[in-house]
């Protein structure tokens, strides 16, 4: 009887282990070829990554000998699997990662090559604008080379409304709050912007804000508590800021219900004479709008502010790039992997993308590619306004998510901007990880 | 004796490998939950243990109260919504007090076959601040202001999701009575008109003693199901604005899966397990007392 219930058992628990066995899949090198497995966040299908696939099928053909098995995924669906991977180890020998703390489950966790130790140079960074190396891992490591830089704050104006109505952009804010009243009064709404999720306010104004008036120097401070704190008045006017901005009507009606995309056709239909956005809007705008339209619309930044430190300028963030997996450190695939990682950033993968209209970190004289017109507005925007940091990027995401929940509240009036800063500030100092 | 032996051991091997995967599947993983939430977690690594510290947070959370009384909202929109709406129907249906009952039976039942995130999406449309009932009352208003404010009321921003809860999934309930009355003999309906019966006596003494092991069932159901509401609020508010209409899966889901606090989630995931173990016991005791009452 025993011995009977012994076997079945053992039978039962070798079929779980065969059958998990199934599921594991070495990279074989049998051909002589490198592989690769790679987990990229990217939609293939999707039309702004052409030039994504242009690369691949270019780095195929000049690299026959390196065979890169790709996964793709995205949205939180990326991030779910990726989590499972590396709790079980399984990590890709390519993955996506980000420079601020989005992957922080990876990069803290060991499991991503610091590239910057084992394959930058100083002429491998000079090849890039300066903007591309900000800081990455919290003791200076590099984890990816950014293909392009994430651009999170853009006023575009629609100018063939603005013109009806007899106006111009604004040159402070101060202005540009005076404009609401003729705005709407002619039947329009002023601004349009998103935040049905929460982080947009933050990341496309409140970065904007916070960096105007208390510049890079203040926000690092703050965020190490080294000196400075969110209690300080550059947090909270940034706040009260968004406070008045939303309590004096600037923004079409139900901000706090409206998608990305919802307030993206308000604009675009003519309804709003503003948009608040990220700059990678531009890829869809080359793709949607009639010609007549993308040549009304302007990029511009907010208008200036009383007390700014920092002027004219927007704000960026060197977000996702490709890394390698610290486990394949030293060997021939890591070597194999930075080769696709070069040729993907540097001036080939550069060429191909900007012929897609993407504006790449990597220097290239832009004049020699023929930009579609949104892409060549974007790509002068950034070489007019200096770029700030992106607040969500670097602080800790539980803390910031609870900070977008009070921005929210604030603006559906529940919330008051200096009690709102105070507990953001306790939660920093307990919590995040910039203080710890 | 021997034969006895030998039944058993069949019994054994038949029942192991499912008894296995129960193990397997059920069982370890809501043991290692109940572990894994008396510790903290960070980047896939474990902190320490840290007792009962997560419940405590978790309970004392204004977000995590206002979850679970999200939660109660539509678990009493389940029990005492869907299901005598259910049988309103059902018996509506079933007595034929209606014209083309099967085309109805087909309206009310088709909302449970569209998929929630359909359902949420439909309904976004229609009342988002672009949406075609909001441009429609701005027109007619020339209030180029208006939006449905009720999404942005803190205490009131579920009802809109309660709503379409109703509208999905009394359906369900109504099918399943409708399938239980059908089983009622006609001649006990015949009975009782013949002696002098009211319809409400009817319903009283006939229609919801005979339903009572159903409406348990349903019940337990509507009680389970009502905790762990997820894909719907997912896909229509995300839990927001705000964390006006957040339920319990949805902060769960968030700090598991976005914060990676794996030690809060599963203390999270083990306060559910015991409410639904707690309110399915509670429906049970009410349900044995009705059942002494009728017999």
């Amino acid at each position: 009887m025993r011995k009977s219930i012994a076997l079945l058992l053992i039978v039962s628990l070798l079929s779980v282990s065969v059958v998990s066995a199934a599921g594991t899949k070495e990279s074989s090198s049998s051909d002589g070829k490198i592989h690769l497995r790679s987990y990229m966040q990217i939609e293939p299908t999707n039309s702004q990554y052409a030039g994504h696939n242009a690369i691949m099928a270019g780095f195929a053909e000049k690299y026959p000998d390196i065979i890169i098995d790709t996964e793709y995924a995205s949205g939180e669906a990326f991030h779910q699997k990726f989590q499972a991977m590396a709790a079980s180890k399984q990590m890709p020998d390519i993955f996506t990662v980000y420079g601020g703390a989005r992957t922080a489950y990876i990069t803290e966790a060991g499991l991503a090559l610091d590239i910057g130790k084992e394959y930058l140079t100083d002429d491998i960074k000079n090849q890039y604008s300066s903007a591309t190396w900000g800081t990455q891992g919290t003791n200076g490591e590099y984890w990816m080379i950014p293909p392009s830089l994430a651009v999170c704050h853009v006023v575009y104006s629609n100018d063939q409304l603005l013109e009806k109505l007899g106006l111009s952009f604004p040159a402070t804010y101060e202005e540009w709050l005076a404009q609401v009243s003729v705005i709407r009064s002619a039947g329009y709404y002023p601004v349009s912007m998103g935040n049905k999720d929460p982080w947009v306010v933050n990341s496309w104004l409140l970065s904007l804000l916070v960096d105007r008036l208390g510049g890079p120097d203040w926000f690092m401070k703050a965020a190490r508590g080294e000196g400075a704190s969110f209690t300080d008045t550059p947090f909270v006017r940034s706040l009260q800021i968004i406070k008045e901005m939303t309590e004096k009507g600037m923004f079409s009606p139900g901000v706090n219900q409206m998608s990305n995309t919802e307030a993206d056709q308000e604009f675009y239909q003519g309804k709003s004479v503003y948009l608040i956005d990220a700059g990678w809007r531009t890829s869809a705008m080359d793709k949607d709008l009639p010609s007549d339209l993308k040549e009304s619309i302007s990029m511009h930044v907010f208008p200036a502010l009383q007390g700014e430190v920092t002027t004219n300028t927007s704000t960026a963030t060197v977000s996702e790039g490709f890394g390698i997996s610290a486990s394949i450190k030293g060997t021939a695939k890591a070597d194999a992997a930075w080769k696709f990682i070069q040729y993907y950033n540097g001036q080939e993968g550069a060429s191909i993308r900007a012929q897609y209209g993407e504006v790449p970190t990597y220097k290239l004289d832009l004049s020699q590619v023929k930009m579609s017109t949104m892409q060549a507005k974007f790509a002068s925007f950034q070489s007019e306004h200096e770029m700030g940091y992106v607040f969500d990027a670097v602080m800790g995401g539980e803390g910031v998510s609870m900070l977008n929940e009070d921005i929210q509240a604030m603006m559906l009036g529940n919330g008051d901007p200096s009690e709102i800063a105070a507990d953001y500030e306790t939660f920093v100092s307990k919590n995040d990880f910039n203080r710890l | 004796m021997v034969q006895d032996k030998s039944k058993h051991r069949a019994y054994l091997s038949l029942l192991l490998p499912a008894f296995l995967v129960y193990v397997l599947i059920i069982l370890y993983p809501i043991l290692m939950s109940l572990g894994l939430s008396f510790t903290k977690w960070r980047h896939f690594k474990m902190v320490g243990f840290v007792g009962l510290e997560n419940y405590v947070a978790i309970l004392t959370d204004p977000s995590f109260q206002k979850s679970m009384w999200n939660n109660v909202q539509i678990m009493l929109v389940s029990v005492l919504g869907q299901i005598p709406l259910g049988i309103m129907l059902a018996y509506l249906i079933f007595r034929q007090w209606v014209k083309h009952t099967k085309f109805f039976e087909m309206m009310i039942f088709l909302p449970i076959t569209i998929s929630s995130v359909v359902v949420a999406l439909l309904w976004n449309r229609v009342f988002s601040p672009v949406g075609i009932y909001t441009s429609l009352i701005r027109t007619i208003t020339d209030n180029p202001d208006y939006v449905v404010k009720i999404f942005e009321n803190r205490t009131f921003a579920m009802v809109p999701i309660l709503v379409v809860l109703l509208w999905q999934h009394t359906s369900l309930y109504m099918v399943i009575f409708l399938a239980n009355l059908q089983r009622i003999p006609e001649s006990v309906f015949e009975a009782a008109t013949l002696d002098g019966a009211k319809e409400f006596t009817i319903i009283r003494s006939i229609v919801l003693p005979q339903l009572a092991n159903v409406i348990f069932t349903c019940s337990v159901l509507a009680i389970s199901g009502s905790l762990k509401s997820f894909d719907l609020v997912f896909a229509m508010t995300s839990g927001g604005p705000v964390d006006y209409t957040s339920v319990m899966a949805l902060y769960l889901y968030k700090q598991t899966f976005t914060f990676n606090n794996y030690g809060y989630g599963s203390a999270v995931s083990i306060i559910i397990v015991l409410l639904s173990v707690g309110l399915i016991t509670f429906v049970r005791y009410v349900y044995a007392k009705a059942q002494r009452k009728y017999e």
